[in-house]
């Protein structure tokens, strides 16, 4: 019999059956096994408490109700029948309050707390459960209750075939050496020659020498690169509109003779595509820088107009040297997008 | 290849075209074989006279006596008879470009998939594939056609093309099956066969064979085709046509329409983080364990879209149809270095101030602060801002409200799925669309904004 079925049957009972006398289940709650009998049935008091419930409330009982009733039949008094529901928690209390001293009695009637009943079963000075009031007001007054410490029993003694053997003086000092070693190569000095102050300074030498060897190597004796400064002639081997890419497979520029914003210029054009790194190749007969991994064009200017490159080829720094020359330096470059080919020193008038 | 005239190239050629006519033959001597023996030859029709029933395996037998007959003629010295007209061939040439590649593809897919119970029908997958290998068996004498074909980097894509129709139409004919299964009321076929099997040997020895074999291939891949070796590497030259690996070509193409953080940082996470969302969006139990398109029709559809036309065509394309400056060549062009194209991509902001308003692109003046040139681009992309903003903010609701099917996903899944999902379909479409735009309108880029490297 499910719990469903049990309320079903207490509540069939009491707002069908409405007598006064403990009978058996009404006609509806014969569905249920009739060998199990229900839970409220089977008590003589609830079925006493039953009705003075049932006779206030024609209607079905709630489960609220039930219980509540249940409760305060437990202590066998008048005080069950009444409306349940209401402050089904308070009754017990006011229960308890008859067996307490007289002045207790006053104290309000509120919900137990947790608290207030663990004080209960520790019985210290007031045997009944108290208010959440009474026992705020309590823990006021004794602040720090008397708390014996637990004494932990002695430990047993190690046996002997469990203690250690004392460990020779050398490694002691050997482990203490640890710290001094560690000093030691902090501060330079090998005063300590113990075998871990070895290791670890060799270990510090070996790798000071490694940092300094890799920043040797980044300064080689000869540079295979080519210059970053280098000539490429007078500009007057420039004709007018000639794009020179003589200079491409050594120092990756061209040299452009042609004009820009309606001025004529000689300027020097970085052979690298701005979409992703790629080389372009200059295409004469149809007078554009063409990349061949994406396809984009630049005009001979180097403003881009096809393909997907987001902004012009770079320039380089160019000028008229001492001898005459023109040269090229690619330490310095000059972009179109943020106006720098405005910049006198990315371009040679001519 | 090259460096050969045309007789020389034949000669060599025709001895391939023979083995792969004979090839073929044997292929579908086999079919008609293994349809006769195995009692699955379907009658077609009947002779009218002699009342000679005509059966599938028959038509086979047609087929490979044909295709005898074809290598047979190849060897003879026939094999630049055995070729499409020069006419052919330029008329095909002269149809290809981005737009009528790109868009004819996804129409034949769309076209596949509509009538998939027909074209899923063994005959006709057959007769397909019998076509597409005479196609290539025909090309196979253009010098243009061989030399792309027959470059060692691209034989194994020409194998995967082969694979991928193997695939896809397999997963298709079971799906039809189970389709129809389904709607007659019965359980799909895989749950038919759910017999549990055992490690050793079913499975052991499944692995082993497929070890086997596949070392044989690679094996026989290494002897037989040499390795792609190029000129040493410099700074300064780079190849022409310079191709990525073959399945980096679709992220190439893609490069071409994006900014590179875009095409290759952003779109390529968002294809991985996307793949690793779909088990939080998708939580259709259907079609667990079984093949179904009737079932998850937005699925499939979805997938296939990613996978068949924006991933798998896009290689294909980079592959066959990208040329030296990557310009777009037909299959049987020739790669002119010099291929004039007339492009000049303009900027959405350039189309809508320069040419729509016809004033100046907003430029704030010389010696202004940071952050009044920042006002300024802000101004002049404002077009293409407000275009992606009411795309991505707007798109979501308005599938919402204007379809039906997203506005049940809506219900079914939450804002949040909801919201990932949606966003994945709109950026997913955003690449289509802005090839699209840059072949129909050359539209560069969305918003460019140079000056901070940000061009969508």
């Amino acid at each position: 019999m499910s719990v469903e079925e049990v309320l079903a049957a207490c509540r069939q009972q009491d707002g069908g059956g409405g007598g006064a006398v403990p009978e058996p289940p009404a006609p509806a709650a014969q569905a249920a096994p009739p060998p199990e009998p229900t839970a409220a049935a089977s008590k003589p008091a609830a079925s006493a408490a039953k009705p003075a419930a049932s006779g206030k409330k024609p209607g079905a009982m709630s489960v609220a109700d039930m219980l509540a009733a249940a409760r305060g039949e437990v202590s066998d008094d008048a005080a069950a029948p009444k409306p349940a529901g209401k402050k089904p928690a308070a009754k017990p209390a006011a229960k308890t309050k008859a067996a307490a001293p007289a002045a207790e009695a006053k104290q309000p009637v509120g919900p137990k707390d947790t608290m207030s009943i663990l004080a209960a079963a520790r019985g210290a000075a007031k045997p009944g459960p108290i208010s959440k009031a009474e026992a705020a007001a309590r823990a006021k007054e004794s602040p720090a209750p008397k708390k014996e410490k637990p004494t932990a029993p002695p430990m047993p003694a190690k046996p002997d075939y469990a203690k250690v053997a004392p460990a020779p003086a050398v490694d002691q000092a050997e482990r203490r050496g640890f710290l001094v070693a560690c000093a030691a190569i902090f501060a330079g000095t090998f005063f300590v020659t113990s075998s871990l102050a070895i290791g670890f300074s060799s270990l510090a030498v070996t790798s000071l020498l490694w940092v300094l060897g890799t920043a040797r190597f980044m300064f080689p004796n000869i540079l295979a690169e080519p210059p970053t400064v280098f000539t490429v002639g007078f500009p007057d081997e420039y004709a007018p509109g000639q794009v020179v890419t003589k200079f491409k497979a050594q120092f990756g520029v061209w040299i452009v003779r042609y004009e820009y914003e309606g001025q004529a210029q000689i300027y020097a054009l970085e052979s690298v595509c701005t979409h992703l790194g790629c080389t372009p190749n200059w295409l004469d007969g149809e007078q554009k820088f063409k990349c061949p991994c994406h396809g984009t064009g630049y005009y001979k200017d180097g403003i881009n107009f096809e393909g997907p490159a987001p902004r012009p080829l770079e320039r380089f720094a160019i000028r008229v040297a001492d001898d005459g020359q023109l040269e090229v330096d690619k330490s310095r470059k000059f972009k179109e997008e943020v106006g720098q080919w405005a910049d006198l020193a990315s371009y040679v008038s001519v | 290849m090259h460096g050969q005239n045309y007789e020389e190239f034949i000669l060599g050629v025709s001895g391939f075209l023979t083995a792969y006519y004979v090839f073929i033959a044997i292929m579908n001597a086999v079919a008609a074989l293994y349809l006769w023996q195995s009692g699955r030859a379907k009658p077609l029709f009947r002779f009218p006279i002699v009342g000679f029933m005509v059966s599938t395996a028959h038509i086979w037998v047609i087929v490979t006596a044909i295709f005898l007959m074809l290598g047979a003629g190849a060897t003879n010295g026939g094999a630049s008879v055995l070729s499409l007209s020069t006419s052919t061939r330029d008329l095909i040439d002269s149809w290809m470009n981005p737009i009528t590649y790109s868009l004819g593809t996804l129409g034949i897919l769309s076209v596949v998939f509509v009538a998939r119970k027909f074209f899923v029908k063994p005959i006709v997958a057959w007769s397909l594939l019998n076509l597409s290998l005479l196609f290539m068996g025909l090309s196979m004498t253009d010098m243009e056609f061989a030399a792309i074909v027959m470059k060692p980097d691209n034989v194994p894509i020409v194998a995967m093309i082969y694979l991928l129709g193997y695939f896809t139409w397999l997963g298709a004919y079971r799906a039809v099956q189970n389709d129809e299964r389904i709607a007659r009321g019965e359980q799909p076929l895989e749950s038919l066969d759910n017999e549990k099997v055992l490690v050793w040997p079913d499975l052991v020895y499944t692995e082993l064979i497929c070890m086997i074999v596949v070392t044989a291939i690679l094996l026989l891949w290494g002897v037989g085709l040499m390795a792609p070796l190029e000129e040493p590497a410099s700074t300064v030259q780079t190849p022409n046509p310079s191709k990525a690996p073959w399945y980096f070509l679709g992220l190439q193409e893609m490069l071409v329409y994006y900014d590179p953080w875009m095409a290759g940082v952003v779109l390529p996470s968002l294809i991985v983080g996307g793949l690793m969302a779909i088990p939080f969006i998708d939580f259709n139990p259907k079609g667990n364990g079984y093949y179904t398109i009737a079932e998850r029709k937005f699925a499939y559809c979805t997938f296939q879209f990613g996978f068949l036309v924006l991933w798998v065509t896009l290689i294909v394309m980079g592959t066959f149809l990208r040329g030296p400056n990557w310009n777009f060549f037909g299959f049987y062009e020739t790669w002119d270095q010099h291929k004039v194209q007339a492009l000049n991509n303009v900027d959405l902001s350039q189309y809508f101030w320069v040419n729509l308003l016809q004033m100046g692109r907003p430029k704030a003046p010389d010696g202004s602060s940071t952050a009044m040139t920042v006002v300024y681009i802000a101004v002049r992309e404002s077009p293409g801002i407000l275009l992606l903003l009411f795309y991505f903010v707007g798109g979501p609701p308005a599938m919402v409200i204007y379809n039906k099917f997203f506005r049940q996903l809506f219900l079914r899944m939450g804002f949040m799925r909801y919201m990932v999902l949606s966003n994945l379909i709109l950026l997913m479409g955003l690449l289509p669309l802005k090839m699209v735009a840059r072949w129909v309108v050359n539209l560069k880029y969305f918003i460019s904004i140079p000056e901070y490297f940000l061009n969508f």
